[in-house]
C-alpha cells in the first residue's frame, strides 16, 4: 500500500492544483483576464451572470467529467487487467456518436434545430447510444467470463457502429459540423444541470466502485485466484463493466468524446505512488478532474476569444505523455 | 478414513474431446502432506484446480470435510480452502496487500483488517521469509520471491486445506528445501491437508504421500514407501526411474554417467 504519508502529500497537491485550475477557469474566458479582474474588482453585474451562470458550472462540470473519467479508466485498467485499457473499450464512444447521429438526422440537424433538440437530447441520445453499445458487446462476448473475448467484441462493435456513423454522415452531410462539436468533445455547453447530474453520477459510481475495489485487487492475480478468494467473478465483472458504462455514458453524453483523460489519469497516479485499487479509485479521478480542467483552460485560452476543441487538447497531452512514457521505459530498458 | 479432508469420486476432466482423466477417486487425509507428481502433461495441475472448484468437471463429484464441494457458500469455501496457482503473476500490489487478500473471506468487501487478520498476515510472512518486502510492489520482485509472497498469502488464509500447484517452481534449492519443510509442518504441526503438485521427484519423496498420475489416469495413491515399492514412477513416467535413500531421505538419481574427466 501506498505509505498514507505519500499519498496524502500527492492527494494535497492535486487538490491545490484543482484549487489554482478553478480560480483560472473562473478568470479566464473568452474575455482577456484584465478585463476579468476589472470586472471583480468594480462588482459588474454582468460579469456576475458570467461567473455564476457560465464559468462557475463549466469549471467544475470539466472537473466531473475529468473524474468520472479517471474513475472509468481505473476500473477499466483493473477489469481488463491492462494498463491499456480505456472506459471507451465497451464501443461506448462508437454508441454515443451512432446515437447523437441519429437524433441529429431526426431533428433535421443543423445548429440551430439543436435549439430544439435541446441539451438533453442530445445527451438522452449518446447515452442510450452507449448503453446499447455495452449491452450489444455483453452479448456478442457471451457474457464477462473471458476479458479477451470481451475486448475483441468491444473493438468489434466500436469499428461497426463507427461504420454505421460514417456512412449515415455521408448521407446527410449538414450533420458534419455538429458532429465535430461532440466527436472532438467540449465543455463549452456545461450548464448547472449537466455539472449537478455529472456530480450525482461521478459519487453514484465512485461509491460501488469503491466498494469492489478488493475485487479489482484479486483480478490482479488471475482469475483462478480471485475465484479461490471466495470472489463470484462473472458478478464482480459485471457490477464493474456496468459501474463504468454509465460513467462512461454520462460523460459522453454531457461533454463529448474526451480521449485519453481516462487511459492516462490512473497512469500518473500509478507512476507517483504503489496504491491498491481503492487507492487509485480514489486518487485517479483526483487526476483525471485535474487534467480535464487544465485542457478546458488550454482549448480557452489558447486561441481566444475563439476556443479549440477540448478533446483535440486532452488527445495531445495523453499522447505526448504515453510518448515520453514508452521513451521512458524502453530507455530503462 | 475418519480425517478427511477432501475426497473425489468417478473425477473425468476434459478439454473439448481431449480426455485428461477419467473415473479418478481420491481419500485425502489431514494432517498430511500429499504430492501429486507425474509427467508433464498428465493432468496434475487440472486434478488440483478440479479438487478445489476452479475447473468445470466432465463428470465426478468433489467433497470437502464431506459436504460436496458446490454445498458451500464461496465465502465459506474459500475459508477452509486455500489456492497458489503455478504462475506467480506479478502485480503492482504491495506485497502487503497481496498477503492481506489472503483474508478477503474473513473480512469481506470492506475488508478493514483487525489484529487477528494482521497477526495471520506477519505469521505467513515470516513463515515464508517476505516479510521485509511487505511495502515493495509485487512486480518489482523476483519469480521466486513472488512465488514466496502468494505462499505467504495463502498461509494467510489459515485454510484447513492448501492446494498449492508447484509452489516450489522459481526458487532455488535452500527456498525449496524451505517451503518443503514448511509444508510438512503445516501438515504435521498445524493438522492441515496439503495436496501439491511438484515436479521435482526428490522433493515430492519428501512428501508424506503421493499421488502419481500417468497419461492414462491415476497410476496409484499412497505412502512414499508403497509408491516404491510398486514402482508407480516408472510406470507413470514411461521409464526406469532410480530412487536411492541417502541418510533416511528419498532421491532421484539421474540415469546419466557422469561426464569423463
Amino acid at each position: 500500500m501506498a505509505r498514507p504519508s505519500n499519498l496524502a502529500t500527492w492527494v494535497a497537491c492535486c487538490l491545490s492544483i484543482t484549487l489554482v485550475l478553478s480560480l483560472a477557469g473562473l478568470l479566464i474566458g473568452t474575455s482577456n483576464l484584465q478585463a476579468s479582474l476589472h470586472w471583480i474588482t468594480s462588482g459588474d453585474a454582468q460579469f456576475s451572470v458570467v461567473l455564476y451562470d457560465i464559468r462557475l458550472p463549466r469549471t467544475l462540470g470539466a472537473w466531473c467529467a475529468g473524474a468520472i473519467l479517471g474513475l472509468a479508466g481505473a476500473i477499466a485498467q483493473g477489469v481488463f487487467r491492462n494498463p491499456l485499457a480505456e472506459p471507451y473499450l465497451l464501443g461506448t464512444a462508437s454508441g454515443a456518436a451512432l446515437g447523437v447521429t441519429f437524433s441529429l438526422i431526426a431533428v433535421d440537424a443543423s445548429i440551430g434545430s439543436l435549439a430544439w433538440a435541446g441539451k438533453f437530447g442530445i445527451t438522452a441520445a449518446a447515452s442510450v447510444g452507449a448503453g446499447i453499445a455495452t449491452a450489444f458487446t455483453l452479448a456478442l462476448s457471451r457474457g464477462v467470463v473471458q476479458t479477451s473475448r470481451l475486448l475483441l467484441s468491444g473493438i468489434v462493435v466500436g469499428f461497426l457502429l463507427s461504420a454505421v456513423t460514417s456512412l449515415l454522415l455521408l448521407a446527410r452531410p449538414e450533420t458534419w459540423r455538429t458532429m465535430q462539436v461532440f466527436l472532438l468533445g467540449s465543455t463549452g455547453y456545461l450548464g448547472w444541470s449537466s455539472t449537478l447530474l455529472l456530480g450525482v453520477i461521478f459519487v453514484a459510481c465512485l461509491v460501488p466502485a469503491i466498494l469492489l475495489s478488493r475485487g479489482l485487487d484479486a483480478l490482479t492475480l488471475g482469475d483462478d485466484t480471485a475465484a479461490s478468494l471466495g470472489l463470484s467473478l462473472p458478478a464482480l465483472r459485471l457490477s464493474l463493466l456496468a459501474v463504468m458504462s454509465v460513467a462512461t455514458a454520462a460523460v459522453v453524453g454531457q461533454v463529448g468524446l474526451i480521449g485519453f483523460i481516462g487511459l492516462v489519469a490512473p497512469h500518473l497516479v500509478r507512476e507517483a505512488l504503489t496504491v491498491n485499487h481503492r487507492q487509485l479509485l480514489l486518487a485517479a479521478p483526483l487526476c483525471g478532474g485535474a487534467l480535464l480542467q487544465a485542457a478546458d483552460l488550454i482549448s480557452r485560452w489558447v486561441v481566444r476569444p475563439a476556443e479549440l476543441p477540448v478533446g483535440a487538447i486532452t488527445a495531445c497531452i495523453g499522447g505526448t505523455y504515453l510518448v515520453l512514457l514508452l521513451w521512458r521505459r524502453s530507455r530503462d530498458g | 478414513m475418519a480425517d478427511l479432508a477432501l475426497a473425489c469420486r468417478d473425477l473425468s476432466v476434459a478439454y473439448g474431446s481431449y480426455t485428461v482423466f477419467e473415473g479418478l477417486s481420491l481419500d485425502i487425509a489431514k494432517g498430511a502432506w500429499t504430492a501429486i507428481v507425474g509427467p508433464n502433461g498428465c493432468g496434475k495441475s487440472t486434478l488440483l484446480r478440479a479438487l478445489g472448484g476452479l475447473g468445470s468437471v466432465r463428470h465426478g463429484s468433489v467433497s470437502l470435510h464431506g459436504r460436496p464441494l458446490n454445498g458451500w457458500s464461496r465465502r465459506e469455501r474459500a475459508l477452509r480452502l486455500g489456492w497458489l496457482a503455478q504462475t506467480a503473476i506479478p502485480s503492482d500490489l504491495t506485497v502487503a496487500d497481496v498477503v492481506a487478500l489472503g483474508r478477503f473471506a474473513h473480512g469481506g468487501w470492506l475488508g478493514q483488517l483487525g489484529g487477528q487478520d494482521e497477526a495471520a498476515m506477519t505469521r505467513a510472512m515470516q513463515a515464508t521469509g517476505s516479510l521485509a518486502w511487505s511495502r515493495r510492489r509485487l512486480s518489482t520482485l523476483s519469480g521466486g520471491e513472488r512465488q514466496r509472497v502468494h505462499l505467504a498469502r495463502v498461509l494467510a488464509t489459515e485454510a484447513s486445506v492448501l492446494l498449492l500447484d508447484e509452489p516450489t517452481t522459481h526458487l532455488d534449492p535452500p527456498h525449496q528445501e524451505d517451503i518443503a519443510q514448511l509444508l510438512r509442518q503445516q501438515a504435521h504441526s498445524c493438522g492441515v491437508c496439503v495436496i501439491s503438485s511438484i515436479h521435482d521427484l526428490s522433493l515430492a519423496l519428501m512428501a508424506d504421500r503421493l499421488i502419481v498420475l500417468g497419461f492414462g489416469g491415476l497410476v496409484g495413491h499412497g505412502t512414499v514407501p508403497e509408491a516404491l515399492a510398486q514402482d508407480w514412477l516408472s510406470r507413470a513416467f514411461g521409464k526406469p526411474l532410480r530412487i536411492v535413500q541417502h541418510e533416511g531421505l528419498y532421491l532421484w538419481q539421474p540415469a546419466m554417467s557422469p561426464l569423463e574427466q
